[in-house]
């Protein structure tokens, strides 16, 4: 065997092994979450932790009865799916006319806004949404959830637009085509996947998202992730019916992600517009 | 169907000009080609004429109307992009029947209308496919398709048939010919084939550093071109050229003082001027019996073209060619008296090159 082929052998195992030890730091925590929740309670916190026990469903039934967990869920989704509307509504615009202008500035300023500490914006939007007596309701949770959503939808269709050649523009104009003709019929069409991309993206990052949700909901629109976060330490924690609310508020994601994974090859790979 | 007038326009990108005050007009039905060297303009000023690009100054007439401020969606004008700009996600069909959709036709007479391009471009059997079904000769129908269905005021080209193989372009180019002549609609074709613009136009315009050098028909600026510019750029091989000066009564090369048999007007020219550029273009060359008035030269490389025969050799530090008849079969070293053919020489002012009357 030669030296390079050696050292080359050497460097895939290192990087094997790496990416099983990094696998393992990450995904432990989600497995041990995961066993947990169906681990009768008093197992949970059990030193050290049973590997084998007879799984049961006792956390996920205490969880239903005890808390309103259907409506918080139903609160996520609402404000889930509502910023991620607003985004789509806000970003595909604002994507399209920066890719048509090349005025680039207004795309910059939305990822600045995502970048910053949330914490930034929630004293004054505290202040303001309780002068207009909008705490605690679906709208000023829907609203600051649009600072999430927003830039991913804008920074995620960026260069699907800008991959559609110029030309194909400029002939739909000389067609008779306005310019919100063209994004309708022209190049939203031609960035489907890329606004399917951008959308569940924007619904994962929407959904995970706790701090706003946290101080501008109340007990009615509280969402399920500020809500689990008020399950800790209430008189005695409920550790095994913590550990199901987790798993099932993980799982829209996870289950999302997944069906990313496959669209993103396609859909940020739409540059293949031409002719 | 309109005329397309253009006065006195400036286009600006920045503090760059690209086009110094311009005025053309093309008539209505006529099929006027833009021709020049790359990066000289055309492009930009078809796409002042499309709408796509504003204008810096000037007055831009579409028929009757002052287009100016017109956005290109309301110009009523249809245009043929280099790479074809097809919309890639609808089928033939729906490429040809969108820009008529959009002005509300009805389905039905989209439909014939639709037809009709179809048959006239051969593209019937592709019209539920996609763009990206289709073979480059193909999609360069369509695009084609997609103007005519139109039934614009004027058709615009940008150099739609330079992604075309050698074959194909010139049976497309005959075809654009054919179908100018069958729609009657004013066209606008821009290239920078000389071939293209010698065998499409009614009349060319050659263009260079955004200003006309020359707006006549194919056989004027071929015939009588106005400047040594326009005598280069059009025919092929290029025209050669050699500066000549009047000399004891004679007309001779500046370099060498060979005697040059020129025809008595084009003399009386050279003697008014005292010197020149002398054009003859390869085909105005005739080989002259050995002993008699000629250029003598060496044959330095023979191209045979079956048709003809091209011969290069050097002239007065000049790398020229001749096109002669190929029952001369001339060989590499042969010594040829080539004389210029009378009346089909040019002569050029030495400081402008333009040309000299
Ligand atoms: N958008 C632009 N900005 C700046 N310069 C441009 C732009 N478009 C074209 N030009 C310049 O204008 C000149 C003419 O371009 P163009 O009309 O495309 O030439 P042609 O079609 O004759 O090859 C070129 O020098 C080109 O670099
Ligand atoms: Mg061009």
């Amino acid at each position: 065997m030669t030296d390079a082929a050696h050292n080359e052998r050497w460097i895939r195992w290192l990087n094997t092994v790496q990416l099983v030890i990094a696998g393992a730091v990450i995904m432990a925590p989600t497995v041990w979450m995961v066993l947990s929740s169906f681990k009768p309670s008093f197992e949970v916190t059990a030193y050290p932790p049973t590997v084998i026990f007879a799984p049961t469903l006792e956390n996920y039934v205490e969880l239903t009865r005890t808390t309103p967990f259907l409506s918080y869920a139903l609160n996520s989704l609402i404000v889930t799916v509502g910023s991620t509307a607003l985004g789509l509504l806000f970003g595909i615009p604002a994507a399209f006319a920066v890719s048509w202008t090349r005025i680039t500035w207004p795309a910059i300023l939305t990822l600045a806004a995502r970048m910053a500490p949330g914490t930034l914006f929630l004293l004054p939007w505290y202040v303001m949404f309780r002068q207009v007596g909008m705490i605690g309701s679906y709208t000023a949770l829907i609203l600051s959830h649009a600072v999430i959503t927003l830039p991913i939808v804008i920074w995620v269709l960026l260069p699907s637009f800008d991959a559609i050649p110029r030309s194909v523009f400029e002939a739909a104009q000389v067609d008779g085509c306005s310019v919100t003709r063209i994004l309708w019929r022209i190049a939203m069409p031609l960035v489907a996947s890329g606004i399917a991309v951008s959308a569940i993206l924007a619904f994962v990052f929407s959904w995970n998202y706790f701090l706003f949700a946290l101080v501008l909901s109340n007990g009615d629109t509280k969402t399920l992730i500020a809500a689990a976060f008020n399950f800790i330490g209430e008189g005695s924690t409920q550790w095994g019916a913590l550990m199901a609310a987790a798993t099932l508020i993980a799982l829209p994601p996870l289950l999302l992600a997944a069906l990313v994974q496959r669209w993103l090859v396609s859909g940020l790979t739409l540059g293949a517009v031409k002719g | 169907m309109a005329s397309i007038s253009i006065r006195n326009l400036t286009k600006r990108y920045g503090t760059f000009t690209v086009i110094p005050d311009l005025n053309l007009e093309i008539a209505d039905h006529e099929f006027v080609v833009f021709v020049g060297p790359s990066g000289c303009g055309k492009s930009t000023l078809l796409r002042i004429i499309a709408g796509l690009e504003p204008i810096s100054s000037g007055d831009l007439y579409i028929g009757d109307i002052r287009v100016n401020g017109v956005q290109a969606a309301q110009r009523d004008i249809a245009m043929v992009f280099q790479d074809y700009a097809l919309y890639p996600h609808m089928s033939v069909y729906d490429n040809m029947s969108f820009a008529l959709e959009l002005r509300g036709t009805p389905k039905v007479e989209i439909a014939s209308r639709v037809k009709r391009a179809a048959a006239l471009l051969h593209i019937e059997p592709y019209l539920d496919r996609k763009p990206k079904e289709l073979s480059g000769g193909q999609r360069q129908r369509v695009a084609m398709g997609r103007a005519i269905v139109r039934n614009p005021k004027a058709f615009l080209f940008d150099e739609p048939l330079s992604n075309l193989d050698a074959k194909l372009r010139g049976q497309v180019r005959a075809e654009i010919k054919a179908l100018s002549q069958e729609l009657k609609t004013t066209m606008v074709f821009v290239t920078h084939d000389q071939i293209e613009a010698m065998t499409m136009a009614d009349r060319i315009v050659v263009l260079q550093s955004g200003a006309i050098q020359q707006y006549d028909t194919p056989e004027a600026v071929y015939e009588r071109p106005a400047n040594q510019f326009v005598a280069g750029f059009i025919g092929s091989p290029a025209m050669n050229f050699f500066p000549v000066e009047w000399r004891e009564e004679r007309a001779v090369l500046s370099q060498g003082g060979t005697v040059v048999p020129l025809d008595g007007e084009t003399a009386g020219r050279l003697a008014k001027a005292g010197q020149a550029v002398l054009g003859i273009r390869p085909e105005h060359f005739a080989v002259a019996p050995e002993g008699t008035d000629g250029l003598p030269i060496s044959v330095k490389l023979v191209e045979p073209l079956g048709s003809d025969t091209l011969i290069h050799f050097d002239l007065a530090n000049v790398s020229a060619i001749a096109r002669v008849d190929p029952s001369l079969r001339p060989k590499v070293g042969d010594r040829i008296n080539l004389r210029p053919q009378p009346g089909r020489t040019h002569l050029f002012a030495a400081t402008d090159g333009q040309v000299l009357r």
